[in-house]
Parts: structure tokens; C-alpha cells; sequence
């Protein structure tokens, strides 16, 4: 792991005061003055993660290719069905555990197709995220004040154990910024607009922000100094955890470096009301999803409708018994019934956000949607079976001309890692060819054809 | 290895008569005919245990240790008075072998860092603004003298150690960035403030080994023992009486670490004992997300929800102090209720919202925390009670002996067959699947034994179906627990119980998964604890003054990839 580059950037930073400012005007510049300078429209991608899979025979379209018809469960789709591709078939062997786990494996494996280590607790180990992939790319570019958000909406389990011998962070995190690193999520809608629109130090001159930019950076260095120092004391066991340290200090200080905060194509927001309903707080952050992309705070977001295995109970969908009971449906009627209707909830919540996007228009006046990918699967398809294969995906928005959308694509047995492979593509990340476990290729068929 | 395989392990490893009743039910062989009920516990075990004799004990070692959402708002509680809990904006901890101050799953993401960053800020400006740091005038002409003392106290308590004059002079180096932007000295010393609270020296629990990549055991310095009772007893930092005994090296005796042991305990902060073991291990924190179905089970409401936690909170409070035996946690002979909870439980009211102690000399079925609407309610599904899940608490949290995981494809209780079937006849019918039948046959009749309690922890006798309660349960050997006064007892007699009881404590008093490299600490620590008197503070001395707890090792080698 090589920390010269960043040293290196950080003195060059230092001496560069006069052309820290240019960037910062810029981005200050009306949306019509920018426009006169027409940049190509970032592209942005959002995962909406649901748990326990998906009763899949209200969920698969008949129809192939653009000869497709919204299922009961995909109903929810109908406005935006034009900006929809349904992609069946595609696996994710790597999310297949040792023995039982199938939640928390599949769920850790979910968008690294990285087999995890079952363990409670020492020896922690997945693989990096395809989204992290693209953050760090991101990041390398100085594109965004955030390298990536991750949300959701549950804590994680309070007590016992998490699923059958694998430690909670796999089953609570499907965003991974290394083997041993799971990015943990915000799940208070306050606490995410606070991060988002708090420190941005609105109105402050040229020489404050150089101040606090300093200021930040002296810290930075202090803690880096003592962590450096300490580090040679350490074992390796603990040495790995002082590189979570490091890693962290890291983004931190790529914060402080960034210049300003939110563009002025987002207007003013509206700060999420504290309600701790699961619609209302789905809702808010599906807004900040599509606030973070309008104003440019960030390109990739991760979002976890609920950890993996999770037992909601759904009451105000006129359900009893929790959601994770239910997928251990044995067949029985009554069980497909009350799938079928949270996974209709969940496609409505995921469709929200994807006309949200189609609404709202970027700095360049342009449907956020037609440059994002929106992104749903589970981490299994049958909750019964625990199956690995066939598993549901949604992709909706055209990724800036990377997926030909309203369309069925069948891709049996096809490595979901192939997905990832054109979606970080997509977004701009040079040299992907292989990705996790069985990525090879790109998927074909994004493109029609 | 994985504690799964451990547990597994140590399922075939079980010396006790019950125990190998479980290996026999989980195999599926047919089990041993011969098997006494529990006889009445020795009063004197010895303090030697068979087998353990001659094992040179390896106290292991604990992973760099973060500190948890609690520690950290328990630690600048302490720090700078500041009880804003700053730590509920961090993200959730996750958790390991049960508890959440697992070393090993302490992450620290970049997210985390983020706001570690800014609580700095904030706690340092409000307790600027209050004036606790400031213990001299900082001069503008010459600042240097008043900083270096404001930083050299600051740092000592919050790195909890020493500092050294190196240490001091980099903190130092603000002030000169200060006045390169024509800011005060003050502005200075707040940066150097918030580099402390953002350090790896305040956020870790710093332990090192003289040979990080040696296997031979060491005691751990004065300030780690110092941290590791602080932590363990009150989820904080030393206050200033541990660490200025610390520095004068006076935890090297038993006599003065039991003295510390008991000044901490008698210290309302060992209230984080309460939160956050009991909270964890008789699964009290659940309730919180308890969800039973509102048409069936509406009398279960938030102030119910809260009266079952102050009652197990209580109680246990209650074992912390009092004078009982910690295994007496299962039968209780008095609890704490206010008049919702006492209403709810058909005991007579205290007259009071606030709860009240009541005995329980003529309502033995709620004694112990069987009779805890908490452990009740948070051991069923929403709409029925769960024999299994209530069962397997037991095994897990009390015996120590929690059956492998269902096979795929099997979970799940069959509807009933006919309306009226009673939950044991179901788990009958359950049961019947070859797969399933080895291990339900120890978990089913422990649960099954609690049926008298619905999901809410009321007591019933009938099911929701009208069916009368059938709260026996067949043991694998034949004999039958009949409702939950035989359980108790069974439970109460199992000879796994204090080693259980020891292994979960001993997990959160380190921070870290016990292994069968520990199985001596755990028997040799519950020997002692059970020879002292049984009780928690019994327990928790028998755990302080052991090597585990006094010492650690390195490393052997780099982990695999």
C-alpha cells in the first residue's frame, strides 16, 4: 500500500495556493455561466439493496428483449417502464457460504463477488466493491467532496448472532472499501443532510477557507505522526486494524483538501423531518439520494433497504410476521402472499427514486436519470432455497448511453461479476477486464441486440 | 477456526451428564437410557479442576482496541463533562461472540473518521467555551508555557498514560501555524485539542508487547490493566484514582486490584455493566425492536416495553450489588415492576409508575428472568411464541451449548394441521423430519417448558387457537420439565452453567472471542468465582485477577491472506 502519492499531492497543494482558487470560482459560477462551457454530464450510480430475496414467479417478466410486460410485482414500474431493463439469470457464485449463512455471505458478496471468510469475528475478509472501484476512481479525479455514500435505514442487529457463524458486518454492509474494510452506512436521515450540507461554510472568504484548510491538514498530519509512530510497535494483527486507521485518515483529508461544497443547481434544501417510520424514513433517503446527485456532492451511493436476513415485520402493509420468516416460505400459499406483496413495496420505494431522478435535471439541464444507473437486486433469489442464481435485477436509467433501457434481458447462468464489469465501465473506470471471483467479460446485451 | 466449529467442538467435548445427552440427541443416535435429574450443586468445589492441573494457561491477546459508541460517550462524559453522547451520530457498531465491544469487529471506516473528526470540533469548542481545559492564561507574548501544561493534563487523561516531553512538543506545533495566520494562541491549542481526541492514542485502547512477534505471555503494563478494568466496570476511561494508581504501580497486588475492583463497582458508572453486558447477554436490548402483532398482542405497548427493560435492568443492578449468588439470576425470588408491568404479570400493584421492588414468595412463575417479560418477549416471533428460540437462548447464553444452525431448506415451523393443534404439537410434527429431529430434541423441551408465557410475557392457559397450554417438555432421556418452575431448576443444576456464565463475561471483560485455547481460564475462573461465593462480584474478581485478564502476547505470525 503506497502512501507517497498522496504526500506528494498534499506538497504540491501547498505550494500551489494561487491555483487552489481557480477550481473554487468555477464551481461558483451559475448554472446558465456553466452551461456556456458545456462539460459532459457526470454519470452517477445508486444500488437499492433489498434482503431475502424475491418471490421471483410474480417477478419475472414472460416476454424477451422489448417484448416485455410488467409482472404483478414489477407493477409499481409502469411510469417509468421506458427506463427499465429487467436482466434475469445472472449468479453470484462467490455469495455461496460455507456450510449455512447464505444472508450474510450472499449479502458480503453481493457487489464484490468475494467469497467472505466465515468468521464471528477475527480474520474479517471480503473483497473491495464494484462501487468502491468507481469511488476511488472518482476519487482520483477530485470529482466529488464524497467518494461515495453509503445509506440505509436499519441499525444493525442488536443482540446474538448475526447469521450462522459470520460476523455482522457481513450481513450489514455491502459496500467494502477493501478486503477488511466494510464501509459502514448512515441510516438517520438528519445525520446524512447534516454531512452533507453542514460544513459547507457558505460565504466564507478565500483566506478562511485556506485557513481551515490548513488547520484541518495540521491536524491531519498530528494524528498521522502518532499513528506512524505507534505502528512500529504493533504486531500484525493490530497493524492491520491501525490501517483501517490510516485508510480513513486518508479520506479525511481528501474531505479537507476538496474545495467547496454543494453546486448552486440544487437550490436550497429542505432538511428529512426525524420520523421513524420505515415509509418515511425510506422516503427521505431516497430524496437525499437524489439531492447528493443533483448538487454533486457525490456520484455513488449504496443503499440498504434493510440488513441481510432481516425480520421486519411489514404491519403497515397488513402483515404479522416478520419478512425473513416469511421467505422460509415452505411453499405455502399464504407466505408467497405476503412476499409478494413487500417485494411489491420495495419496487415501489425503488421506483420512487427513479422517477425522482427522471424529475429532477442536473447543472446542464439534463434528466439526472439519462446519465445514472439505478441499480436493485437481493442478495438471493428464493429465501427458501437460499438460492445464488437467477437473481433479481433492476437497472433503470441509461448510464449516459451505456444501457438500452425497456427491454427483458435473459442472461442465464451468467457471473453478476460481468454486470459490474460494464457498470464500472460505464462510469468511467479505465482497464476493468476481470472483477471478484468470476468476472471475465462484460455483460452482453446492455446495449440491445 | 470458527466458533461455530468451536461450539460444535466443544458440543462433543461436554463432560456434563446433560451434555452428552445433547451430542447424543444431535447425532440422532437413540439416547442414553439412564439420566437423574439434577442433584443438588456441590457447596466447596475445588479450585483445581480436573484437567486443566499442569496446562501452562496462554492468556492470548486482544486486537487493537477501538473504542465502541458507549466507551466513547461514556470516555468524554468523563473527559470534559460533556454528556451531549455525541457517539449516537457514529454509525452502529457491529458485534462479535455476542457483545459489541468486540475488538476484532471494531472497524473504523472512513465514515466514522468523518464524524470522529467532528465531534473533536464540537467537544472541544463547547468545553473551551466552558472552561474545563483551561487550568492557565494563555499569554499572547508567551504562550508556550501555559499550553504545554493545558495539553501535557489534557493528553495524559485522555491517552490515559503518561505523555512524554516528544509527545508534548509535536502537540505543540499549532500555535506557530496559529500565528503564521494571524490567529491566537488559544486557536492553537484547540487544534492540538482536537488532534488529541482524533488520535489513535484516544480513540484505540493501546495495548503493545515488548516482542510483538513472540507467543510468550507478558503482564500488560500499569495504564493497560488500569484501562482494562476502567473499560470493563464502567465502559470508561481511570478516573483520576486508577491512574495516579497506575503510576505509582500499585495494581500489582491482588489486595489492590480487588480494593479497585470494589471502589468501581460501589461508583454509579458500573451502571455500564448493566447497558451494556446484561444488555447484551440476556438479549435486553432487543426489546427495543420488538414487534409483536398489533391485532393479536396490542396490550404490548412503549410503556410496557420500557417497564420490562427497567425490570431486568433492575434486577440485575440488583445481583451487581446485592448479596446473591449470580446463578440466582434464574429464580429470583423478588423483581422490580411498576403497576402496568405488575398488571401485565397479574401480580398486585406497587402503586407506583416507577418500579418498585415486589417479592415473589407467592408468585413463583414469575421468579428469575424466565419470568422476565423482556427475555419473553424478545425470544418470539411477532405472533406466536418460539419453544426453539427460547431454547436455544438457553443453550446459548446459560449453558454454553447452542446446536449447529438449521440445515438450508428446513426452517420454519409447519402451519397447523388443524386449528386447534397446541405449539407442542406442531413442533411434534416439526420435529418428525429426520434432519431436524437430533437437535430440537434438547432445544424444543426447554422452550416448550415456557409455554405458559405468551409472546408478551403474559401468563396464559391457552393458546390464541383456544387450545389448552401444554407447557411440558420431554427431555431426550425421558424424564419431563413440567412448566417453568422444573426448568429453572433444571437449568439452575446444569454443572455448564457458571463456566457459561464465565465465558460470556469473560468475552466482554476482554473484548474478545473466547476459543478452546481459553477452556482452562473459563473452568479454572468459574472454580474460583463459585469458591468466593458465587457471586457477580465473585465472578467478576475471579476474572480480574486472572492471567487473562493481567496479561497478553504477541503475535505469532503474519495472519493469512
Amino acid at each position: 500500500m503506497s502512501r507517497k502519492p498522496s504526500l506528494s499531492r498534499r506538497t504540491v497543494l501547498r505550494g500551489a495556493g494561487a491555483l487552489l482558487a481557480l477550481p473554487l470560482l468555477e464551481r461558483m459560477l451559475p448554472g446558465s455561466a456553466r452551461a456556456a462551457a458545456p462539460a459532459p454530464s457526470p454519470r452517477r450510480l445508486a444500488v437499492f439493496y433489498v434482503p431475502n430475496g424475491i418471490h421471483m414467479p410474480k417477478w419475472t417478466p414472460t416476454g424477451t428483449g422489448a417484448a416485455w410486460e410488467l409482472t404483478p410485482t414489477l407493477q409499481p414500474l409502469a411510469p417509468v417502464k421506458s427506463d427499465v431493463l429487467v436482466i434475469s439469470g445472472l449468479a453470484n457464485d462467490a455469495g455461496r457460504p460455507d456450510g449455512d449463512g447464505h444472508h450474510a455471505a450472499g449479502t458480503a458478496a453481493l457487489l464484490s463477488c468475494t467469497k467472505a471468510f466465515k468468521t464471528e469475528g477475527t480474520d474479517l475478509r471480503a473483497g473491495i466493491s464494484m462501487d468502491q472501484v468507481i469511488a476511488n476512481h472518482l476519487a482520483r479525479q477530485k470529482a466529488t467532496r464524497f467518494a461515495s455514500l453509503e445509506l440505509g435505514i436499519d441499525e444493525g442487529r442488536g443482540i446474538g448472532n448475526c447469521d450462522s457463524g459470520y460476523a455482522c458486518p457481513y450481513a450489514n454492509n455491502i459496500a467494502w472499501a477493501g478486503p477488511h474494510t466494510p464501509m459502514a452506512k448512515e441510516v438517520v436521515p438528519q445525520a446524512v443532510f447534516d454531512r452533507l450540507f453542514g460544513g459547507t461554510h457558505s460565504g466564507e472568504t478565500q483566506a478562511q477557507a485556506a485557513r481551515r484548510r490548513a488547520y484541518g491538514l495540521s491536524i491531519i498530519d498530528s494524528v498521522r505522526e502518532d499513528a506512524t509512530a505507534l505502528q512500529r510497535k504493533l504486531g500484525t494483527t493490530d497493524r492491520r486494524k491501525l490501517d483501517e486507521y490510516f485508510t480513513s485518515v486518508r479520506d479525511l483529508e481528501k474531505q479537507v483538501d476538496a474545495l467547496g461544497g454543494p453546486t448552486s443547481a440544487c437550490g436550497t434544501p429542505i432538511a428529512p423531518g426525524g420520523d421513524e417510520d420505515p415509509r418515511a424514513k425510506t422516503k427521505a433517503m431516497m430524496d437525499l439520494i437524489v439531492l447528493a446527485f443533483q448538487c454533486d456532492l457525490t456520484r455513488v451511493v449504496t443503499f440498504m433497504l434493510a440488513n441481510a436476513r432481516s425480520n421486519k415485520v411489514y404491519g403497515f402493509l397488513g402483515l404479522s410476521g416478520g419478512h425473513h420468516a416469511y421467505s422460509h416460505h415452505q411453499h405455502v400459499q399464504s407466505n408467497f402472499d405476503a412476499l409478494a406483496r413487500i417485494d411489491r413495496w420495495e419496487v415501489e420505494q425503488y421506483t420512487y427514486l427513479v422517477r425522482r431522478l427522471k424529475e429532477v435535471k442536473d447543472g446542464q439541464g439534463v434528466p439526472l436519470l439519462d446519465n445514472s444507473l439505478v441499480y436493485f437486486t437481493s442478495e438471493i433469489e428464493d429465501g427458501n432455497g437460499h438460492i445464488h442464481k437467477n437473481l433479481p435485477v433492476l437497472l433503470a436509467g441509461k448510464g449516459g448511453g451505456a444501457v438500452v433501457t425497456d427491454r427483458h434481458l435473459r442472461a442465464p447462468g451468467v457471473p453478476i461479476a460481468n454486470l459490474y464489469i460494464s457498470l464500472m465501465r460505464a462510469m468511467g473506470v479505465p482497464n476493468v477486464n476481470t472483477f471478484g471471483a468470476d468476472g471475465t467479460r462484460e455483460l452482453s446485451g446492455l446495449l440491445g441486440g | 477456526m470458527t466458533s461455530r466449529l468451536h461450539e460444535r467442538r466443544r458440543w462433543l467435548g461436554l463432560a456434563g451428564t446433560g451434555c452428552l445427552l445433547l451430542l447424543a440427541g444431535c447425532k440422532g443416535d437413540s439416547p442414553p437410557s439412564a439420566r437423574v435429574l439434577p442433584e443438588t450443586p456441590q457447596d466447596d468445589p475445588p479450585v483445581q479442576v480436573a484437567g486443566c492441573e499442569n496446562t501452562s494457561i496462554d492468556p492470548g491477546r486482544v486486537t487493537l482496541h477501538r473504542l465502541n459508541r458507549a466507551e466513547y460517550d461514556a470516555t468524554v462524559r468523563d473527559l470534559l463533562g460533556d454528556t451531549t453522547r455525541p457517539a449516537r451520530a457514529f454509525p452502529v457498531d457491529d458485534h462479535g461472540y455476542g457483545f459489541d465491544n468486540n475488538a476484532d469487529v471494531l472497524s473504523l471506516s472512513p465514515l466514522l473518521m468523518e464524524k470522529y473528526a467532528s465531534a473533536a470540533e464540537t467537544l472541544i469548542e463547547s468545553a473551551w467555551t466552558r472552561g474545563t481545559l483551561r487550568t492557565c492564561a494563555l499569554d499572547a507574548a508567551n504562550p508556550e508555557p501555559c499550553a504545554r501544561d493545558i495539553l501535557s493534563r489534557f493528553a495524559r487523561r485522555a491517552w490515559r498514560r503518561p505523555v512524554t516531553p516528544e509527545e508534548v512538543d509535536r502537540l505543540l506545533r499549532p500555535l506557530a501555524l496559529a500565528k503564521q495566520h494571524g490567529d491566537t494562541p488559544e486557536a492553537g491549542v484547540k487544534l492540538a485539542l482536537r488532534a488529541v481526541l482524533i488520535s489513535p492514542h484516544f480513540l484505540f485502547r493501546v495495548e503493545t508487547d515488548p516482542k510483538p512477534a513472540s507467543k510468550t505471555p507478558h503482564k500488560v503494563n500499569a495504564f493497560e490493566l488500569a484501562s482494562r478494568l476502567s473499560y470493563f466496570l464502567w465502559s470508561s476511561m481511570p478516573d483520576e484514582a486508577l491512574l495516579q494508581a497506575a503510576e505509582q504501580d500499585k495494581l500489582r497486588t491482588p489486595q489492590e486490584l480487588e480494593a479497585q475492583v470494589r471502589r468501581m463497582l460501589a461508583d454509579p458508572k458500573a451502571q455500564a455493566l448493566v447497558s451494556n453486558f446484561a444488555g447484551q447477554w440476556l438479549f435486553t436490548r432487543a426489546l427495543d425492536s420488538a414487534e409483536p402483532d398489533p391485532t393479536l398482542y396490542g396490550a404490548f405497548n412503549d410503556t410496557l416495553r420500557r417497564a420490562m427493560r427497567q425490570e431486568t435492568e433492575l434486577v440485575f443492578q440488583e445481583f451487581l450489588t446485592g448479596d446473591h449468588k449470580l446463578k440466582d439470576l434464574l429464580d429470583a425470588p423478588f423483581t422490580f415492576v411498576n403497576d402496568a408491568l405488575a398488571a401485565h404479570y397479574g401480580l398486585p400493584l406497587p402503586g407506583s409508575t416507577t418500579p418498585q421492588r415486589v417479592d415473589l414468595s407467592e408468585h413463583p412463575e414469575r421468579r428469575g428472568i424466565f419470568g422476565h417479560g423482556s427475555l419473553l418477549t424478545v425470544t418470539s416471533n411477532s405472533d406466536r411464541t418460539s419453544p426453539v428460540q427460547r431454547g436455544v437462548w438457553v443453550l446459548e447464553q446459560l449453558l454454553c451449548s447452542a446446536p449447529p444452525p438449521p440445515p438450508p431448506n428446513v426452517e420454519g415451523l409447519p402451519p397447523p394441521v388443524n386449528p386447534t393443534m397446541t405449539m407442542k404439537e406442531r413442533m411434534a410434527l416439526h420435529r418428525s423430519l429426520p434432519q431436524c429431529q437430533g437437535c430440537h430434541r434438547m432445544m424444543d423441551p426447554l422452550g416448550l417448558a415456557l409455554e405458559n408465557y405468551d409472546p408478551i410475557g403474559r401468563w396464559r392457559l391457552k393458546e390464541v387457537s383456544g387450545a389448552p397450554v401444554d407447557a411440558t417438555g420431554d427431555l431426550p432421556d425421558g424424564n419431563v420439565l413440567n412448566g417453568g418452575a422444573d426448568m429453572r431448576r433444571f437449568v439452575k443444576a446444569d454443572p455448564k452453567l457458571p463456566e457459561c456464565m464465565t465465558e460470556h463475561l469473560l468475552t466482554y471483560a476482554l473484548g474478545r472471542g473466547t476459543s478452546e485455547a481459553d477452556a482452562c481460564a473459563v473452568r479454572l475462573i468459574a472454580a474460583s468465582a463459585e469458591a468466593r461465593g458465587g457471586r457477580l462480584s465473585d465472578y467478576i474478581l475471579a476474572i480480574v485477577l486472572s492471567d487473562h485478564f493481567t496479561s497478553r502476547r504477541g503475535d505469532t505470525e503474519a495472519p493469512s491472506p
